[in-house]
């Protein structure tokens, strides 16, 4: 297998305060954020959230009603040569099915200007060599979706965009894509990808944008938002822990392992130093993205939307924690 | 504009390689009953171009709808038509690229036809019969040639309009049909003013008396009303419509 592409000079992506409404329904409503070259952003959101709203207008497929979808500083279309740029991959189903795989990234590197051993290149990367000249419409969806991250490869461009793009890969094939989409952020490649594939994207992302309803509801590194889950921690005298606690204005709950702390782990180990309190264990609760996931967009596990969580601006740093600092 | 990039990816599906067959076989077959049956049915053993060319319009006909409406609106059908935006964001260049691409596929595929047409007619007639008849060939050819230009104007403006493959065909396909056999029904009622409604929108009478120079300034009205105009606004639509 060849080597991932090297990204050279890779555009920041900025959605700023983009809107778009369908007759009285807002699909994306004043939603900003932005994803920085050598980083790559997982993007969340539960089903109709508007992610796949947002990533089209990002591609010039779609038209905010109101704000800015930029690459680079440039709305997409307004790119000079704009999958030499940016890479997309939004619906591996979108490919042509009478065509072979190899002819699709043939016919992909001409419209780029790219040359024909691209092609060929490419499709070792993605792992489809041995089905290059197999027609489309007889692929797996798998492999549909790693020549659909072959096209969008094709230009070598700095920018990933991709929806959904683990749906399909077999285990072997979400380590492979994690890999390339790793390697092609440390080399200073810029990637956006969503997906509904929570652990997949915990592993994967260095930084998180969640939204719901339309609305941004947390924007942060993939470390503040799952210590927002809070710590759980145990001490040598549990009731001057929550004395401590209580004094500082720190919220806790009672867990069947312990104490769970609205706290990072770093903070409760401050405060329980300054405390003189023996800790004996500490760490981030154990819901992981999941359940800062369904907490966020107001889901529960089931899938069912709880009615008493909204949409809210992104989490200020608590000023207890930040005294403790 | 990348016509060529259109064209190849065009031809290079299963689709278009069983379409381009049966074409050439329909063609093949018209051209050959067209020109090599006449000498052995017709008085004095002659084949004559403007027979052959007429039973070879009949699968041109079909044939010139099919390629004019997969060339533009096929990418919208199977939403491939993502892909190739997302490469070359510039939509009314994508699409006057495959308007220039269904062009040259068409008028490739009726210059062999009528080649054949010729070729066989000849054959008929001077190998097989007495004598090949080409002295209207000239007059046929404009009359024919403005049909079948009609014929893929609307296809392609069908096309364009609907961006849906199976919308496009039945509409490019069945138009005609319903038109043709309401000008037959309207003549038998007598009335002049329904008869000037459907005139107005007879695409392929209008193509006729332009092709015979006998055109008026009303047979410009079908052209406006079935080609100009859905273009238009197929063409407002493939610039404005959102790609899921």
């Amino acid at each position: 297998m060849t080597s991932t592409p090297r990204p050279y000079g890779a555009a920041t992506l900025e959605v700023q305060n983009v809107t778009k409404r369908y007759g009285d329904r807002a699909a994306v409503s004043d939603l900003s954020f932005a994803c920085e070259p050598g980083t790559v952003t997982g993007f969340l959101g539960p089903n109709g959230a508007g992610k796949s709203t947002t990533l089209r207008i990002l591609t010039g497929l779609a038209q905010a009603d109101s704000g800015h979808a930029l690459v680079g500083g440039r709305p997409y279309r307004e790119l000079a040569h704009p999958a030499r740029t940016i890479g997309v991959m939004l619906d591996a189903t979108a490919l042509g099915r009478g065509r072979t795989g190899l002819e699709t990234l043939r016919l992909a590197a001409a419209t780029l200007g790219m040359p024909a051993t691209r092609a060929e290149e490419v499709l070792e990367l993605v792992g489809l060599k041995d089905a290059g000249r197999k027609r489309v419409g007889g692929y797996s969806y798998g492999m549909r979706q790693r020549l659909g991250i072959g096209v969008a490869l094709i230009g070598d461009p700095a920018v990933l965009v991709l929806d959904e793009p683990a749906n399909g890969l077999d285990p072997e094939g979400i380590r492979w894509m994690r890999n390339l989409l790793r390697s092609f952020a440390d080399s200073g490649g810029t990637v956006l990808l969503s997906s509904h594939q929570l652990r997949e994207v915990q592993a994967t992302v260095d930084r998180l944008v969640v939204i719901a309803g339309g609305k941004l509801v947390r924007e942060g590194t993939l470390e503040e938002l799952t210590t927002e889950g809070g710590t759980r921690v145990t001490a040598e005298d549990p009731a001057a822990l929550i004395t401590a606690l209580d004094r500082h204005g720190i919220a806790h709950e009672r867990r069947r392992g312990g104490l769970d702390v609205s706290l990072a782990p770093a903070d409760m180990g401050r405060l329980a130093l300054r405390e003189q309190i023996v800790l004996t264990s500490l760490g981030a609760s154990d819901g992981g993205l999941e359940e800062i996931f369904f907490a966020l967009t107001g889901q529960t596990s089931a899938g069912t939307v709880d009615p008493t969580v909204q949409a809210a601006p992104p989490a200020q740093p608590e000023p207890a924690a930040a005294e403790i600092r | 504009m990348r016509p060529d990039i259109d064209l190849r990816g065009y031809l290079d599906t299963r689709l278009t390689t069983i379409t381009l067959i049966i074409s050439g076989l329909a063609v093949l077959g018209a051209a050959l009953l067209g020109g090599l049956v006449q000498p052995f049915v017709f008085e004095g053993e002659i084949a004559d171009i403007s027979l052959t060319t007429f039973v070879l319009t009949l699968p041109l006909s079909l044939i010139i709808p099919v390629i004019a409406v997969v060339v533009t609106a096929g990418e919208w059908s199977d939403r491939s038509i993502q892909v190739t935006l997302l490469q070359r964001p510039g939509r009314l260049g994508v699409l006057a690229s495959k308007v220039i691409a269904a062009t040259a596929v068409v008028a490739t595929v009726v210059a062999i036809s009528l080649a054949l047409g010729v070729l066989t007619t000849w054959f008929a007639g001077e190998v097989l019969g007495e004598r090949a008849v080409f002295e209207n060939l000239g007059s046929m050819l404009a009359v024919q040639l403005s049909v079948l230009a009609a014929t893929f104007l609307f296809a392609l403006a069908m096309g364009v309009v609907t961006q849906s493959t199976v919308l496009g065909l039945i509409a490019a396909i069945g138009v005609p049909f319903v038109i043709s056999t309401a000008a037959v029904i309207v003549q038998l009622t007598g009335s002049a003013v329904i008869a000037d409604v459907v005139r107005a929108v007879d695409l392929q009478t209008a193509a006729t008396q332009i092709g015979n120079g006998d055109g008026e300034a009303f047979d410009a009205i079908p052209y406006l009303l079935l080609v100009v105009l859905p273009l238009a606004l197929g063409a407002w639509r493939w610039r404005t419509r959102e790609v899921g």
